[in-house]
């Protein structure tokens, strides 16, 4: 019978696309310039490890790989109640896909764990695949329950409610095992006041935030270089392309009045009445 | 690190921009070994093919017959073996099947063995694999690409074949011009761009494509092909997971799927009492849904079951009206094979006038009364609303 006794959680930084900062015009990124923020789908993930630390008394350790900035998040993370992170950087890690980042990932897992269960959110919002989660378990060898919107631990087993088209089910997973939690997890709590002061307090005191925070790089997680960046990526962005004009017919009714307007469109949309209910 | 793009996320500082390679060593071309096969993973649920599977098939065969290949389908299950007849007439040339009471319902693992360790066999690997990316399709891909040791692509809206030029000098062994490459074509983080994301260096090369993208074939019961059984090892490991429950939950209304008039709100509603207007407007038409762009699905105005985009539902229905939403390339590929789109918003330059069929610039509060009261007037009365028209 197994209770969770620790607890992983992968959370990552992406730029703030509601701040306009950093957003070029073309609808590319500039990350220099770029707002950051910690990817809202790992606010799931991070309250699902929260929920078994609640449970079982379980120790809750946060790892993210990004830049030195990304240290910001683990930080939100201390305040919420992670007792340890790992921040993994290094310049050779430049632009990983999944594949490349999922094999980082789990060296630093194997480098920190073992773990009874690993907490993802269902995806970020700026890779938006949804692939790191399942390719970690996969490199880990660990069974899953992918889009988990909620969960108990019941005779040393994960029970998950997971979200499925049309419906849900509900799944018993043996631990050690990974789940990558669906936003529609209703259970969010935000940082409390001694959280975010607790973490006010270590930023102050260099010494302990240090024993909070590891910073680890490849070489010390025994990543190989070659399996991580570009080279280790087996996919590219060929190109983007900007979204061409559908058509570019669009009859643009303007200045008029409204009943004017929309009498045009009913003339010209043939659909509008021919769908209407007799 | 992540601050350069996941291959999803391409941003300014993609590092494979195509620059001309100097004109006096020109590329060699490389064919990377696999058997020209495109390989699509079938889902069911207790037993019924899903839509999505219908549609791969349709894509698939393009696929297929531009690289001169076949077209097979894995077909996994219990008691599933009539199915196979029905994915050959929507154009697989083989099935893989394996039937087994283990495999009645999906689980990653028993799934992921099957079907990796039958592929792992090949002398070649196959050229391309695809899911769909349903929940199911977004579970098992993952596995089944690192398992194989290959790039995946997820959430593509278009897929093609077509050659590549490897000039980037960072990556020197790679340099080359690869043929017969799978073009995964997918919406971009950021507001406007379309990325193609390929993976020439492996094979196969995998894809998931959003469900309600690509058109099927035409059912053809004389179209011939090859059922084939499958070894099927499943060994304890892959027992760790077991379903319990599943409930099927009854949605109300209409399915947006099947929607043929869908009456869309965005931000521009101003609050949730703005979708009250939005099922008003529905309730004038026929077999209608209300839809909805994900910015107030996350502000919690009406459930996700209702959001169309990227991260949501992709329809097509007949006509489409959108109500106070920009436009954004992620809503976009959701709904803009609709055959007629209209658009109200009061921003003249608002992205979706530039893709909507017709536009009227003007508040949703005085534009969307008025057409209500116009179609009513043609048409003598609509029924007011009883049930609301969300799913
Ligand atoms: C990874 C990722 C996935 C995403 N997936 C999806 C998805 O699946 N679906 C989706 O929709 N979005 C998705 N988005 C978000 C998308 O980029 C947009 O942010 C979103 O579609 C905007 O919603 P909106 O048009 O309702 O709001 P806004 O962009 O705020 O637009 C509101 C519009 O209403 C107009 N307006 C305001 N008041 C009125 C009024 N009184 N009358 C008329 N018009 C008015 C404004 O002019 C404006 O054009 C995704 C984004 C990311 C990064
Ligand atoms: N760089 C990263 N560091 C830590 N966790 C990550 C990273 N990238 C992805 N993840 C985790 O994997 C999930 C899915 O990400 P993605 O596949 O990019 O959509 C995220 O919600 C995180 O939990």
């Amino acid at each position: 019978m197994t209770t969770p006794q620790n607890v992983l959680v992968m959370i990552k930084q992406v730029p703030d696309q509601s701040a306009k900062a950093g957003i070029n015009p073309d609808g590319t990124i500039d990350r220099a310039k770029a707002k950051r923020m910690l990817n809202p789908f790992d606010r799931f993930g991070l309250q699902g490890a929260l929920t078994v630390k609640k449970l079982t008394g379980a120790k809750v350790t946060a790892i993210t790989m990004g830049p030195p900035p990304a240290v910001e998040i683990l930080l939100e993370a201390l305040s919420q109640g992670v007792d340890k992170c790992i921040l993994l950087s290094d310049r050779r890690l430049a632009a990983s896909d999944t594949w490349a980042t999922s094999y980082a990932l789990s060296k630093v897992i194997e480098y920190t764990g073992p773990f009874d269960l690993i907490f993802c959110g269902l995806q970020t919002t700026d890779g938006d695949t949804a692939q790191v989660g399942p390719e970690i378990a996969e490199r880990l060898n660990l069974p899953q329950v992918s889009y988990c919107e909620d969960f108990k631990l019941e005779d040393g087993k994960f029970l998950a409610r997971r979200v499925m088209e049309g419906g849900h089910q509900w799944v018993s997973m043996a631990m050690p095992g990974l789940v990558t939690v669906a936003n529609s997890y209703h259970h969010l709590e935000y940082p409390s006041i001694r959280g975010v002061q607790k973490v006010q307090r270590l930023q102050r005191d260099e010494e302990a935030l240090k024993a909070l925070i590891e910073t680890v790089d490849l070489d010390i997680v025994k990543a190989d270089p070659k399996e991580c960046g570009l080279k280790g990526s087996p996919t590219i962005v060929a190109r983007t392309d900007k979204v061409g004009e559908l058509g570019g017919s669009c009859v643009l009714h303007q200045g008029e009045t409204i009943p004017t307007m929309v009498r045009d469109v009913m003339g010209a949309a043939s659909a509008l009445k021919e769908f209407a209910l007799a | 690190m992540t601050d350069t793009p996941q291959p999803s996320a391409p941003n300014a500082e993609t590092p494979s921009a195509p620059v001309t390679p100097p004109a006096a060593e020109p590329l060699p071309t490389i064919v990377t070994p696999s058997n020209k096969e495109v390989v699509i993973i079938a889902e069911h649920f207790k037993g019924t093919l899903q839509p999505v599977t219908y549609e791969l098939l349709g894509i698939g065969r393009d696929l297929a017959d531009k690289l001169g290949g076949k077209l097979s389908c894995f077909l996994l299950g219990f008691n599933i073996k009539e199915q196979a007849q029905s994915l050959i007439a929507a154009g697989a040339d083989e099935v893989y099947l394996a039937d087994h009471p283990e495999l009645e319902l999906y689980r990653t693992l028993p799934y992921k063995r099957v079907i990796t360790e039958f592929i792992k066999g090949w002398e070649l690997p196959p050229h391309i694999v695809l899911l769909g990316s349903s929940t199911t399709g977004r579970d098992l891909a993952p596995r089944v690409a690192a398992c194989l040791g290959t790039g995946l692509t997820a959430d593509c809206t278009e897929l093609d074949i077509g050659p590549y030029e490897h000039t980037n000098k960072a990556d020197p062994d790679k340099l080359g011009i690869y043929p017969g490459c799978l073009y995964a074509i997918r919406p971009s983080f950021g507001e406007s761009l379309k990325a193609r994301i390929l993976g020439p260096w492996n094979n196969p090369q995998m894809a998931t494509a959003r469900p309600g993208t690509f058109i099927p074939l035409k059912p053809d019961a004389n179209r011939t092909g090859v059922v084939t059984d499958i070894p099927i090892n499943l060994q304890g490991e892959d027992f760790r997971l077991s379903v319990l429950e599943i409930v099927h939950e009854i949605s109300k209304g209409v399915d947006l799927a099947d929607a043929e008039v869908i009456v869309s709100g965005g931000y521009g509603l101003g609050s949730a009492d703005g979708f009250k207007l939005m099922e008003e407007l529905a309730a004038c038409f026929k077999n209608s849904g209300v839809g909805a762009s994900r910015k107030v699905v996350d502000v919690g105005w009406i459930p996700y079951q209702n959001q169309i985009g990227q991260t949501g539902k992709t329809v097509r229905p007949k006509l489409y009206i959108a109500c106070g939403i920009s436009g954004a390339i992620q809503h976009r590929v959701g709904m803009d094979k609709s055959t007629t789109i209209i658009a109200i918003n009061k921003d003249a330059s608002a992205p979706i006038f530039k893709f909507a069929h017709h536009g009227i610039v003007g508040d949703v509060y005085q534009v969307v009364p008025e057409l209500i009261a116009q179609l009513k007037a043609a048409q003598g009365s609509c029924p007011t609303v009883k049930e609301p028209a969300l799913v």
